[in-house]
């Protein structure tokens, strides 16, 4: 797509106004027109979208950008007609002059999946899982073909096969969705939604629950479809380094409002909202080396329920005035800034001051570190494991179960963490970086190899005294603070339950939550309430507070910020980088989003198939990644800057993760590796016989650069 | 595939054996088959009640273990399943009684799921229409009516039916009355006699049924997959046909081959209402007599039953839904 | 990952919204001042869970009716003897099976007894039987449900072995041998733990899968990592978390108990002479249901009017308690 689009010609029409002005060389696609839509619920009316515009111009891309809540989805359902009887929709939505709002389900069913195709978000339950691939393609083609022949049905779905990439493609037909990965399912989603060469393809979050390297594959296999069949194409994203290098066009969305539209480069050059300001500079870049503390957007998203006046991100804005908290900005064009629209009442002073994100948003300095200035090799270890791996059989189902096979979730795990810093363990789903923390959690000798914590080495027999010691210093934060913390208690419980296990007096516990609730920036007369009155940001901090409780020296972390909006995660990120200042603490933080990992760890340690393939500072890592896995890894991260993404090389992985009950005799990821056809015969026949070992790349520098690659 | 439900089946004669073993221990325990003597005015001379119970193998004179080996080894060497106190063999009293069981229920069985499912479709799809309600308020009154006072209520209403008309249209009591040899006129007979069975034994059932399917389909009709096949270009109602409904219908696919099992295994209450001689009748029968023996055969019999009924569900949704291998 | 709930539109949007109410009250600035304006900043619309669930069973109809013909008729069970003269055990010999009248208001049995006094004995047997056993049900059943799947390996194995086993096991059967050596006059007594000792294997085996998916969940493992010991966490986190469904249960159970216990003393094998319940006055209308159809017909009333008012109850508090119940407004 990027060879297409010209920048200097801003194709896509945000104002309804000034369409006529604007000199088009051709008519929109779709055109959405004061587009409302609410749901009924208990508490009231949830006004899910409010005043969305836009116009759709054949073969372009528009992006809608926002966080969880927003509205993007809600529009994108409003436009196929898919939104629930319950929703009450207003506005106008056309499709080549066609209204569609007031169509009926039959007459959508005509224009849906021939003339809009939809690819949906999560690929594993959005195929129906007791039909064959074939039959569902079929049906794609069929409900709008009804004449077309067996063969010709046959002919076409092989035809698609190919053009989205699936291998074996006569007997893939065949299986049902479960035998498919993620990747390959969305692939299968990207076949259906161009069976019938459609005008307009809809993509909401297609890559969200993809890893990255398959996220690089599908975002290539959409912008092939969009060659193809020539649509356009919806892309919505909360993720600003996808949206950068496949859309031509942008609109930001907050509290079920557009509010701010623009080219691509314009939005990432010079945003005109601060909210825009503020994402743009919340998110961490992999990209780059870190210089800076993130910068968070104060407060949360807002409830969509009894909303207050004025403009919606009035209470999270630094520039609010009165004004904006009583009147609700319109979309206006920027002056100065053909193309550009925004809804805020103080755009004249950021256009004429040029206010940058920079200028906006402050952030309060870091704490110093306790261990600053000591070097790495002075500090004590506080983990060190050697060799780890945990397998689980495969059994045969029934009564007698048998072991027919094992599954190594991890293989070879060798890594240390040392007192007040990061580690971090980056790999993609299935590479066992959860499982290793599972394991270290245990507190047990591990299947094979050893683990060693503050110098106790974990054995069969550790007195139960000396486990619940370990225990209290190491603790653990998940994933998800929606579920991590039990719905049914009210915080107080929950933030004492780690220190009544540790025998801590009434009184002792009364005193540290309190102090606890302070150190998370929470406010301590909330310790009444329940998990789920709080936002998944205070959920989290909530959860780190659980965690920080009984003085632990060190936290696993597992995507302790993956599941929060980015305005979010800038504000629990650098709550853990100041805690770990303050109070010493190590992390082992597993994470899959290597923009975050390079933030915010010292280390890293690169996961495959349950192997360390590479490990080391993260400056060196990141900026010279040795294994032919980390460079593909990096180099699959899109990057928040639409210039950086139009000139940047992508090294595509070819391929997917194989499963973990294969057994190899060589290197795990030679079936994937680019390096392989550079080799010569003899070279390739060690990576196939020789397992590589994980070594010190250049013994000459202290910087315990490894890697596990005979060739790197 | 084929080894699996081997497996299968060797667990389940395991467990069949545990629980009838327990059964019997428990039947033995409670039930006083030397009361059925001692309470007759006056009692029978105490040799004569022993050799009685002696016979049938169920004088608690004697140590149970004893009891219980002679028993299985009955079983296990000449198919012989023991007396009842009456001396009576047991198995072919339950043979002749399964053949009754099996012409009451079947019938209601199949009526049960064939209007159940239909129902339960229909209202799903209606969700809370008018047609949905009505249906659901119905379902859920005679959902939670007892099995007796169905039985019951229905005699009631038949036997005034009868009367205000004037001649014995229903018949309340056995399976058949016709003497003659005219086929025709036998199977009227059978039908006046089967209707008012069938029709307290087939509403419960069947609002079972709808309650069900209609929860599996409206789980469902919300399904992404239903959402992507509109997005294909499916109506509403065309996605939820094709792609909710066949997805809905394994668990109920489940629900019914365990209730196969069930046709022969009779039932307790509608037998004992419409004087029918079936083995819920004799089921009945035997723990009134302390029929130690008989009450054990039944309840294995009806272990054997439910257990292929479990191993049927497994098959049938291994059967009809691909994610599930038997292996 | 990233979700986004968007997706699950309508519903699950407007019910995040209900219970979670992320609105901006709870400030999660950088500075830790704002903690303090949090405090004074409390005036946000916000339902509570106990709250929302009142408002919602009290919206249906059919729940408020359910409700308040059950309180009538637990009232009418403890009090209704003292409106009649005459009581269950004492039969008036001056008029056997005479159809209502003024002096005995729902007729008498075959035996003189007193409809009315006997039915409200039975009532209340009913009652009494199927409460106590429901709650015993859903204890045992809470109790060995979670720790079955909570206690993974072969505790969990043996556990659905004998679980499996019980089943097999026609519970019918072992009720009626209980409450068969039972002595006079506490049968009811016995038939109430016969009902509940051999009641809730079924149950526990649905609290089991139910559980089996909270083994999973996140902070049930983070309890464990914390330390916390095994029947805490089932006491603590487990149980309180099936809280809705076993709430539900029990109610619905009680309906299952006293069908259960009609069955059996239609049938004969559960509560005897001289006690009374309401499935042994069917079984004494059984016999005269041509000459005395009232004696049929009123308890039979009685008990339809019984199970189906808990019903009621039990379906409006599933969908006051279901998050996924579509009882919520409709869009303005």
């Amino acid at each position: 797509m990027s060879d297409e689009r010209n920048a200097s010609n801003v194709t896509t029409n945000t104002n309804p106004d000034t369409t006529g002005a604007q000199g088009m060389a051709s008519e929109p696609v779709i055109s959405v027109r004061d587009l409302t839509v609410s749901f009924a619920s208990e508490a009231g009316t949830v006004r899910a979208v409010r005043g969305m515009n836009f116009d759709l111009y054949p073969g372009k891309t528009l992006g809608i950008v926002g966080e969880s809540g927003s509205g993007k989805s809600v529009t994108s359902m409003a436009i196929m007609g898919l939104l629930d009887k319950n929703a009450s929709v207003k506005g106008s939505i056309t499709y080549h002059g066609e209204e569609l709002l007031s169509k009926s389900d039959l007459e959508m069913s005509e224009i849906r999946g021939k003339g809009i195709a939809m690819v949906f978000q999560d690929p594993l339950s959005a195929l129906t899982p007791v039909f064959s691939i074939g039959d569902q393609i079929k049906e794609a083609l069929v409900t709008h073909n009804p004449k077309m022949t067996e063969q010709q049905i046959h002919d076409r779905s092989i035809e698609l096969m190919n053009l989205v990439g699936i291998p074996d493609p006569e007997d893939r037909l065949k299986s049902f969705p479960h035998e498919f990965s993620g990747g390959m399912r969305q692939r299968v989603m990207i076949a259906m939604a161009i069976a019938n060469d459609p005008d307009v393809i809809i993509a909401d979050e297609p890559t969200t629950a993809l890893d990255v390297t398959i996220q690089a594959q599908v975002l290539e296999v959409l912008r092939k479809a969009q060659r193809e069949t020539g649509a356009a194409v919806i892309f919505i994203t909360h993720d600003l380094g996808v949206i950068a290098g496949v859309a031509d066009d942008i609109v930001v969305m907050y509290a079920g409002r557009p509010v701010e539209k623009a080219d691509v480069d314009s939005i990432f050059d010079h945003p005109a909202m601060p909210y825009t300001m503020g994402l743009l500079g919340a998110v961490p870049r992999s990209d780059r080396e870190r210089n800076s503390r993130l910068v968070p957007i104060p407060g949360s998203p807002m409830n969509l329920v009894n909303m207050p006046k004025g403009c919606p991100f009035a209470p999270r804005c630094p520039l609010a005035t009165d004004i904006c908290h009583t009147t609700e900005p319109a979309m206006e064009p920027v002056p100065g800034r053909p193309g550009q629209f925004v809804a805020c009442h103080r755009t004249q002073e950021i256009v004429d001051k040029g206010l940058t994100f920079h200028d906006v948003y402050t952030v309060a300095e870091a704490a110093k570190s306790k261990f600053a200035g000591i070097p790495r090799d002075e500090r004590k270890m506080v983990l060190d494991v050697k060799h780890m791996r945990k397998t689980f059989p495969l059994t045969a189902g029934g009564f007698l179960r048998r072991k027919i096979g094992e599954v190594k979730a991890v293989d070879d795990v060798t890594l240390d963490v040392r007192e007040g810093e990061t580690v971090a363990l980056v790999g993609e789903s299935g590479s066992g970086k959860s499982t290793t923390l599972m394991e270290i959690m245990e507190f047990k000798q591990p299947q094979d190899g050893e683990i060693e914590m503050f110098g106790t080495k974990l054995e069969h027999k550790i007195p139960r005294e000396k486990r619940r010691e370990l225990r209290s210093a190491v603790q653990y934060v998940f994933q998800d603070p929606m579920s991590s913390l039990d719905p049914r208690l009210p915080i107080y419980d929950i933030l004492a339950e780690p220190m009544k296990v540790q025998h801590y007096s009434k009184e002792q516990i009364r005193e540290r939550i309190g102090e606890l609730m302070r150190l998370v920036e929470l406010n301590p007369d909330q310790v009444d309430r329940f998990p789920t009155q709080f936002s998944g940001g205070q959920r989290q901090r909530i959860a780190i507070a659980r965690a920080l409780s009984v003085n632990p020296k060190l936290v696993l972390l597992d995507e302790p910020v993956s599941a929060l909006d980015v305005s979010i995660q800038a504000g629990v990120i650098n709550l853990l980088e100041d805690l770990q200042n303050k109070l010493g603490v190590a992390y082992l933080f597993v994470a899959h989003n290597l923009s975050v990992v390079r933030h915010i760890s010292s280390r890293v340690a690169v996961m495959y198939l349950g192997r360390i393939v590479e490990s080391g500072d993260t400056e060196d890592v990141f900026e010279h990644p040795l294994h032919p896995y980390t460079q593909a890894l990096i180099s699959a991260v899109p990057v928040p800057d639409p210039k950086a993404e139009r000139t940047r090389q992508r090294i595509v992985l070819e391929g997917e993760v194989p499963s973990p009950t294969e057994t190899f005799e060589g290197c795990p990821f030679m079936g994937r590796c680019p390096l392989m056809p550079k080799l010569s015969a003899e070279q390739q026949a060690r990576c196939r016989g020789e397992r590589p070992a994980l070594r010190p790349y250049d013994t000459s520098r202290p910087s315990g650069h490894q890697v596990a690659c005979h060739f790197a | 595939m084929f080894k699996y439900i081997i497996k299968r089946i060797v667990n389940y004669v395991i467990m069949l054996f545990v629980a009838v073993s327990m059964t019997y221990f428990l039947a033995s325990a409670f039930m006083d088959p030397r009361s059925n003597y001692m309470s007759r005015n006056p009692h029978p001379p105490i040799e004569s009640i022993n050799r009685s119970l002696d016979l049938a193998n169920i004088n608690d004179q004697t140590p149970v273990v004893i009891r219980y080996f002679r028993w299985l080894k009955g079983i296990l060497t000449q198919w012989n399943w023991g007396l009842s106190p009456d001396q009576s063999p047991v198995a072919p009293a339950i043979a002749s009684r399964i053949s009754a069981s099996l012409q009451l229920v079947t019938l209601a069985t199949v009526l049960s799921i064939l209007f159940g499912v239909s129902i339960g479709v229909y209202t799903a799809i209606r969700q809370y229409k008018w047609q949905d309600r009505v249906l659901n308020t119905t379902a859920t009154f005679f959902l939670v009516v007892p099995a007796a006072v169905m039985g019951l209520m229905v005699v009631l209403l038949a036997i005034n039916f009868n009367n205000i008309v004037g001649s014995r249209a229903f018949y309340v009591t056995g399976l058949h009355s016709y003497q003659g040899s005219n086929p025709v006129l036998w199977v009227f007979d059978y039908l006046q006699h089967l209707i008012l069975p069938t029709i307290v034994m087939t509403i419960p059932g069947m609002v079972g049924y709808h309650l069900t399917q209609r929860t599996y389909l409206l789980d469902t009709m919300n399904a992404d997959y239903v959402r992507t096949a509109r997005a294909k270009g499916l109506t509403l109602n065309a996605a939820i046909r094709r792609h909710a409904l066949r997805t809905s219908l394994i668990p109920t696919a489940v629900d019914v081959a365990f209730s196969i099992a069930g046709v022969f295994t009779g039932a307790v209450i509608t037998e004992n209402v419409f004087a029918i001689n079936g083995l819920g009748m004799y089921f009945t029968q035997t723990i009134a007599n302390n029929d130690i023996n008989g009450a054990v055969a039944v309840a294995a019999f009806g272990g054997v039953c439910t257990l292929t009924g479990a191993l049927l569900a497994d098959i049938f949704s291994a059967w009809l839904d691909p994610r599930i291998r038997l292996s | 990952m990233m979700n986004d709930n968007e997706n699950m539109v309508s519903d699950a949007v407007a019910q995040d919204m209900e219970l979670t109410d992320p609105q901006g009250s709870e400030p999660q600035s950088a500075d830790a001042k704002n903690a303090q304006e949090a405090s004074s900043n409390d005036d946000f619309h916000r339902t509570g869970r106990m709250q929302l669930y009142v408002r919602r069973f009290m919206r249906r109809p059919s729940a408020v009716v359910g409700l308040v013909v059950l309180i009538l008729l637990i009232l009418l069970a403890i009090f209704g003897s003292k409106f009649s003269q005459w009581s269950y055990d004492e039969p008036d010999f001056a008029a056997l099976a005479s159809p209502p009248s003024a002096q005995h208001w729902l007729g008498t049995t075959v035996g003189g007894s007193d409809m009315y006094a006997m039915i409200i004995r039975g009532l209340g047997r009913s009652l009494t039987i199927g409460i106590f056993s429901s709650f015993g049900t859903t204890i045992i059943a809470a109790l060995v449900g979670t720790a079955v799947a909570f206690f993974e390996g072969w505790f969990e194995k043996v556990g659905m072995w004998l679980l499996d086993m019980l089943l097999v096991v026609p519970s019918f059967l072992l009720i009626a041998l209980i409450v068969g050596m039972a002595a006079g006059g506490s049968d009811w007594l016995w038939l109430a733990i016969g009902l509940t000792a051999f009641g809730w294997v079924g149950y526990a085996r649905t609290l089991r899968t139910l559980t089996l998916s909270l083994r999973d969940r996140e902070y049930i493992r983070a309890a464990k990592f914390m330390g916390v010991p095994s029947f805490t966490i089932i006491v603590r986190h487990l149980v309180p978390n099936l809280g809705s469904v076993l709430v539900i249960n029990t109610v619905l159970g009680v309906i299952g108990a006293v069908n259960s216990e009609t069955s059996l003393s239609f049938l004969g094998l559960g509560i005897k002479a001289p006690d009374t319940s309401l499935g042994t006055l069917l079984n004494a209308g059984q016999s005269v249901v041509q000459t005395s159809p009232w004696v049929l017909v009123f308890p039979s009333v009685v008990l339809i009017v019984l199970t189906f008012s808990v019903q009621l109850i039990g379906d409006g508090l599933r969908d006051a308690i279901d998050p996924y119940s579509r009882s919520g407004g409709k869009a303005e």
